[in-house]
């Protein structure tokens, strides 16, 4: 009995130990591989916010308006963001890389899920960039074109315009990382659809006589008054 | 066709232009046979793909040639020579055109003449060149006779800003008509802005800037009264292409203007100005609704544009009663040169910032209609001297709001 439970203890002490020598070397190629990636991580930084300075992103962020949603979400500048996030990214990276190196069989599975998972998570902050830019754009656009040829309320199209676009990135980008598409797709259809219906309800009962002189105007040959600038040159 | 050298080469820039191009034609080459007998000469046509039967009608009066009444007639032949530079016209690429023409061809004296003008007389053609191929200009500007209601964003913001920027009192640097030298040709054919949106716009306001900049001869010469067929004003893009252009230009011009200060008079040919008192005061009340609604809808986008200060003042007279309404000159100054500082800083996308302009540009405006509606010619004259000089008293600012660090 007395053996039976030695022989026990020492089979377990000696599975520890060679669990320990598998598993220390492993620990310290994680290690190597963390800092590496840090190293790494931090160099791209450098090259990219190098990069993006000399290409003036800052300045092009700044003119489309995207440096203002930035600056009212407490974030740092254009070339700032992106820097910072391509360090993370990368030495994201490279730590997952280096615990799939432990071997630890649940953390396996995980791990690949989450590496599959990144390029879309990219790409999903990229959509809503791009969105945040091309909203700013085109809603400021709309509202200097409706406030200089002098119609009425240009600062509900310019929202609207501003809407539609942000909900259309953000619907693409939650489709882009696979979170609840059914759910995505159903609720941007229904905001959309929503939008437009009340936007046509609006039209023709709350401005039925602006309808009528639109529709007459257009259809029924009715001409507008036009009215005329001075002669600037 | 082989034409050689020449003197002297007048560029029509065309594009549909069949019904008045006779005219002009006629005029250009009375001109040519009567005032220049012994010099070459050659009459350039450059088309924006007319639909029309513009380069057909071109090449064919050139067919015919008549002596004149005067019975005098040019020694030599007046070449006529016609190309298509594109499909779709462009300001900057016909002066392209004919600027590589006249430095192909050696021309001394070259003029720029709009087919768009129904009362243009030989005299103008005449008045353009002559400065130029016997003064030694290398650039003028037209002068027309202005009624009183007419060409109000040029006398209230254009002329004396590019006054008070460049130094030079040329009245009308945003023109249809202008001469300029083959030196001067040669000087802008070298530089690498044609492709540049101010330059395929309005190249004749940075020919001007590029005279003045190279230290060139510039001068003006008086036309007459002009009569430009009616297709309605679009203020909004009127703006975007001079005030655009004008912002351009001294971004790229800035080591020029920055240590320059006051202004000087351009040789002038025939009188300074003339501003006839006819015209009908326009419709009033739209355009301050126009620039009431501006200032409240943009205000974030004025607010990044102006000083807090200049943004406070202009709120403050939108409200006012539209009566008692006034707009400072010196807050349009500042307004202005805000604006332009702005532009070099790009605080937001430089073309949105122009068209922010326009409903400040219209504040100003029902202002001066509202003071000036029983105004003599000589009281109108005063106060547009008196802008031009507060333009050239604040330049000092625009320098520190322009140098500053943002």
């Amino acid at each position: 009995m007395k053996q039976v439970i030695i022989q026990g203890l020492s089979q377990a002490y000696s599975n520890l130990v060679h669990m320990f020598a598998e598993f220390l070397p492993r620990l310290l190629v994680m290690l190597v591989i963390v800092v590496v990636g840090l190293f790494v991580a931090y160099a791209l930084k450098v090259i990219l916010r190098t990069l993006l300075h000399v290409t003036r992103l800052d300045r092009l962020s700044e003119e489309a308006g995207a440096s203002r949603f930035l600056r009212m979400a407490a974030l740092p500048s254009m070339t700032e963001l992106l820097s910072r996030s391509l360090f993370w990214v990368t030495w994201s990276g490279f730590v997952l890389v280096g615990i799939s190196v432990l071997g630890v069989a649940g953390l396996q599975e995980q791990i690949s899920r989450l590496f599959l998972l990144l390029p879309a998570i990219f790409v999903a902050i990229l959509i809503l960039f791009v969105g945040l830019v091309t909203a700013n754009f085109l809603s400021r656009a709309a509202l200097l074109a409706a406030v200089n040829a002098g119609y009425a309320s240009p600062k509900l199209l310019s929202w609207s315009i501003r809407f539609v676009i942000w909900a259309l990135a953000v619907s693409m980008a939650l489709d882009e990382v696979g979170v609840a598409r059914q759910t995505v797709l159903a609720a941007f259809s229904i905001v959309f659809g929503a939008l437009m219906f009340g936007l046509a309800i609006a039209f023709g009962l709350g401005g039925q006589e602006l309808a009528r002189e639109f529709l007459e105007r257009n259809l029924g040959g009715k001409k507008k008054e036009k009215y005329h600038e001075p002669q600037p040159l | 066709m082989s034409v050689g050298e020449v003197d002297l080469l007048v560029g029509v820039p065309t594009y549909n232009n069949a019904s008045t191009l006779g005219q002009t034609l006629s005029s250009i080459e009375e001109c040519l046979r009567h005032d220049f007998v012994r010099e070459r000469a050659a009459i350039l046509n450059v088309d924006g793909g007319s639909a029309d039967a513009t380069r057909q009608l071109f090449v064919q009066s050139g067919e015919r040639s008549d002596a004149g009444p005067g019975g005098l007639t040019s020694l030599r032949t007046i070449h006529r020579i016609s190309c298509e530079y594109g499909k779709a016209p462009s300001h900057g690429l016909a002066l392209h055109n004919i600027v590589a023409a006249s430095d192909l061809l050696r021309a001394k004296a070259c003029a720029v003449i709009s087919p768009t003008a129904t009362n243009l007389t030989p005299s103008w053609v005449l008045n353009l060149l002559r400065p130029v191929y016997r003064d030694s200009l290398d650039f003028v500007a037209p002068l027309y006779v202005r009624s009183r209601f007419q060409g109000l964003l040029a006398r209230d913001l254009l002329y004396p800003m590019s006054r008070a920027i460049f130094g030079q009192r040329i009245r009308e640097i945003y023109c249809e008509e202008w001469g300029f030298s083959g030196r001067l040709a040669s000087q802008c054919l070298e530089k690498d802005v044609w492709r540049e949106e101010a330059v395929r716009t309005r190249p004749e306001a940075w020919m001007a800037v590029t005279a003045i900049g190279g230290g060139l001869k510039c001068g003006q010469s008086f036309l007459g009264p002009k009569i430009a067929p009616s297709t309605g004003t679009d203020i909004v893009e009127i703006i975007r292409q001079t005030v655009g252009s004008f912002f351009w230009c001294m971004e790229t011009n800035q080591a020029q203007w920055l240590s320059r200060s006051n202004s000087q008079q351009v040789p002038t040919f025939g009188p300074d100005h003339e501003l006839s008192l006819d015209g009908i005061p326009p419709s009033q009340e739209k355009i301050f609704e126009l620039f009431r609604g501006g200032v409240s809808e943009l205000e974030p986008i004025l607010a990044s544009i102006l000083a807090q200060d200049t943004h406070a003042q202009i709120k403050a007279i939108a409200l006012s009663d539209p009566s008692q309404f006034h707009f400072p000159v010196e807050l349009w100054v500042k307004t202005v040169y805000e604006f332009a500082a702005s532009y070099h800083h790009t605080v937001l996308n430089r073309d949105h910032l122009v068209q922010a302009l326009v409903p400040l540009y219209r504040g100003q405006l029902f202002s001066f209609l509202l003071e000036n509606t029983n105004s003599s010619a000589e009281a109108m004259e005063t106060q547009s001297e008196a802008l031009c000089q507060e333009f050239e008293r604040q330049k000092p600012y625009l320098i520190e709001r322009w140098t500053a660090k943002r």
